[in-house]
């Protein structure tokens, strides 16, 4: 007790000495906490920017496997080319629905959904390109009898990733919310050349039989937005000849016709980022082809948030490099503090004092200090990183709330403060947009995290800017330091 | 019966080519003054701190109440058994008079009425409340130094060592520290060694010892 007595009485009547470092200290802890804080705030505001989107798995092509399996053909004689000597790419069958159903039922998928394609000729004129090599395209597509038009069936709006991202936006009327219906949208492109509009109906026909039909009732007509879909010597969009239905008229469609030729994409919705290595290797025990491999958004997302984490890497090599240099000056400082009160340690140690309570004295004495510092340095440093995480999180609430008014009138949705309204099923969830967490509050920037962080940080400084004393006291002979003195 | 026994010590510096003292033998005991005189550079300074515990002793013995002081704990030594009164004083500048002796007792672990001890103490030796509540350094040497008795009586030690405790005082403070240690000696039963070069001081002890320059380092 008398050791934190007299470790008090030396603070308070050096007040020169000790102000000094305190002043330091209270600069660390004002650097330190403003870092801290920022890097709080950056990380809330990358977990609120992840829980916007979900993790999203696709099953693409696994090009690597398939020229490992690449036939190649034999060299060309003078004769004509025999089928067998063509280089030939392994064939991939197509997913279906039960192998589907059997990867989405899995610990790692929160949800999953699947689209059809397939190509369909209906009663209105397709779109041609005036590119000569188009037109042979087309020709060789017709003799192939493979539909003038790409047909796409979605169950819901969260799989209508294209209108989600805004590759595409209604013009006109809206997606139909009844995925069951026998309903369609098409190309402002294709309603234009064929003087259709929102109400009017359209037939498909199979290419493999005129007999099989299906009518559709027009509830939108869509744009593509990309400006690089108007390529050189591209008269139309990539998706003038999409028509774009719902999952049940697709079944439908391959109930009547079983030869039609589908094919099913689907996407998994997984728990976390962290499970798509182990996704993978469900989905590859459980029979999955290995011409397919598994592809994520991880990448699109992180992208999102780089901005925000360079921010808080930023944050943590000032740190870093403010811990360094505060560690050092410190460290001198003590071993200058040290030096002029040799005296005083060889005056207590002739006393009797002990070398490790004459060493907890300076500890002590420097704890007071750093105590005193960091608390004022919390509130100052509070203070100062509240405007700095504002703005963070003000440009990031406007940003976000910016995409989920444009995804909700992407689908035709109401604009102004009807915007703010959930759409999708259930009336909540579509990949998460809709449900974002915004963080509004200001008082988890400095929270007690950061303050046990401070205090953490300031008690490792002491105990290293110690070090200097102790060894100092540990060595000096008292008789050496009064005869010296004398 | 001697309190304190040095038998044939020697003492050489670890930087030094010759000895500081050679073939020491005195006794010491309670309820008398001893003055330890000779030239400077005759080792008076070396043999306080060898006998206050301060330096380690490598050739002869020390004896304290029948025990080798270098098997006993130094630390405790210095801070019970013995109080050591210095020619610069060595008070702490931070504190007060009052608070120098508290802090001494403090070490000592002495728990009950250390204030009032304390007071009572600094006045036995000329300090009175006012200058016992004033900064050491705004003390005149004479009253530093009673201070520094005050504070080397605080634990009640058996033997006070003084090394040159009048050499920064004029004659007539000379006197009065000396009277104190006379009486400490004499009334309290201490065993006050001194270290001197003052004849006067000399003059005022029990027993003089004389050291004289030892021979260089075979």
């Amino acid at each position: 007790m008398y050791i934190i007595k007299n470790a008090w009485l030396s603070l308070i009547r050096n007040k020169g000495r000790n102000l000094l470092i305190g002043i330091i200290i209270l600069v660390l802890s004002i650097a330190t906490c403003i870092t801290l804080a920022i890097r709080s705030s950056a990380d809330q505001l990358v977990n609120s920017y992840n829980s916007k989107y979900d993790i999203e798995a696709t099953l693409g092509m696994n090009r690597d496997n398939m020229m490992k399996d690449f036939t190649p053909g034999e060299k060309p004689t003078e004769d004509e080319q025999s089928e067998q000597e063509k280089p030939q790419m392994p064939e991939i069958e197509s997913l279906t629905v039960s192998e589907i159903e059997k990867y989405g039922d899995s610990e790692y998928v929160k949800n999953y959904y699947y689209t059809y394609r397939f190509n369909m000729n209906a009663n209105i004129e397709k779109l041609s390109s005036s590119n000569s090599d188009d037109k042979r395209m087309d020709k060789k597509a017709d003799d192939m009898n493979s539909g003038d038009f790409v047909v796409m069936g979605y169950d819901s709006y969260e799989s209508m990733s294209d209108f989600i991202s805004g590759k595409y936006t209604i013009s006109d009327g809206e997606v139909s919310s009844d995925f069951t219906s026998d309903s369609c949208i098409i190309s402002s492109e294709l309603a234009s050349s064929n003087d259709l509009k929102v109400g009017d109906t359209i037939t498909l026909i199979s290419p493999n039989n005129e007999e099989l039909t299906y009518d559709l009732k027009i509830t939108g007509i869509y744009k593509e937005n990309e400006e690089d879909s108007d390529s050189m010597g591209q008269m139309f969009s990539d998706s003038a000849n999409m028509i774009i239905t719902n999952k049940t008229v697709s079944e439908v469609i391959r109930t009547l016709d079983e030869d039609i030729s589908m094919i099913l994409s689907p996407t998994f919705i997984l728990t976390s980022e962290d499970v798509v290595d182990s996704f993978s290797e469900e989905l590859a025990n459980k029979g999955l082809s290995e011409y397919y491999q598994v592809q994520t958004n991880l990448e699109t997302i992180n992208s999102e948030t780089a901005s925000i984490q360079n921010v808080a890497h930023f944050a943590g090599v000032f740190l870093i490099i403010t811990l360094i240099i505060g560690g050092v000056v410190l460290f001198v400082l003590n071993m200058i503090n040290v030096r002029e009160r040799k005296y005083e340690i060889g005056v207590l140690r002739t006393i009797g004092m002990t070398k490790l309570s004459v060493s907890c004295q300076f500890v002590v004495e420097l704890l007071i200090v750093t105590f005193i510092s960091i608390t004022l340095g919390i509130g100052i440093g509070s203070v100062l990183s509240v405007p700095t995480a504002n703005y963070l999180l003000e440009n990031e609430i406007e940003s976000s709330q910016q995409a989920q008014t444009q995804v909700q009138q992407n689908f035709g949705g109401p604009q102004g403060e009807e915007a703010n309204r959930p759409m999708g099923r259930d009336g909540g969830r579509m990949n998460g947009v809709m449900s974002l967490d915004k963080v509004t509050s200001m008082n988890a920037v400095v929270d007690i995290k950061v303050i046990l962080q401070l205090f953490g940080i300031g008690l490792l400084l002491t105990v290293i800017s110690s070090l200097s004393a102790i060894v100092s006291i540990a060595r000096f002979s008292p008789l050496t330091i009064l005869r010296e003195r004398s | 019966m001697n309190v304190l026994e040095l038998k044939n010590v020697s003492y050489m510096y670890d930087d030094g080519n010759e000895y500081v003292l050679k073939d020491i033998s005195f006794a010491f005991e309670k309820g008398k003054v001893y003055a330890i005189k000779g030239r400077s550079g005759s080792g008076k300074t070396t043999l306080l701190s060898l006998i206050s515990g301060l330096e380690k002793y490598k050739i002869g013995n020390i004896i304290y109440q029948g025990k080798e002081l270098n098997a006993i704990n130094l630390d405790y030594y210095r801070s019970h058994s013995i109080g050591i009164v210095f020619q610069s004083f060595n008070l702490l500048p931070h504190l007060t008079a009052l608070e120098n002796v508290v802090l001494s007792m403090e070490i000592n672990h002495i728990k009950e009425n250390k204030k009032e001890k304390a007071i009572q103490l600094l006045e036995e030796v000329g300090i009175d409340q006012t200058k016992a509540n004033r900064r050491v350094l705004k003390l005149s040497g004479g009253e530093q130094q009673r201070v520094a008795i005050a504070r080397s009586l605080s634990y009640n030690p058996d033997i006070i060592i003084a090394d040159e405790p009048t050499g920064n005082l004029d004659h007539e403070t000379e006197n009065d520290i000396m009277e104190i240690f006379t009486e400490l000696a004499h009334k309290q039963n201490k065993c006050v060694i001194i270290v001197t070069h003052s004849k006067n001081v000399a003059s005022q002890a029990d027993i003089v010892f004389e050291l004289k320059k030892s021979s260089k380092r075979k």
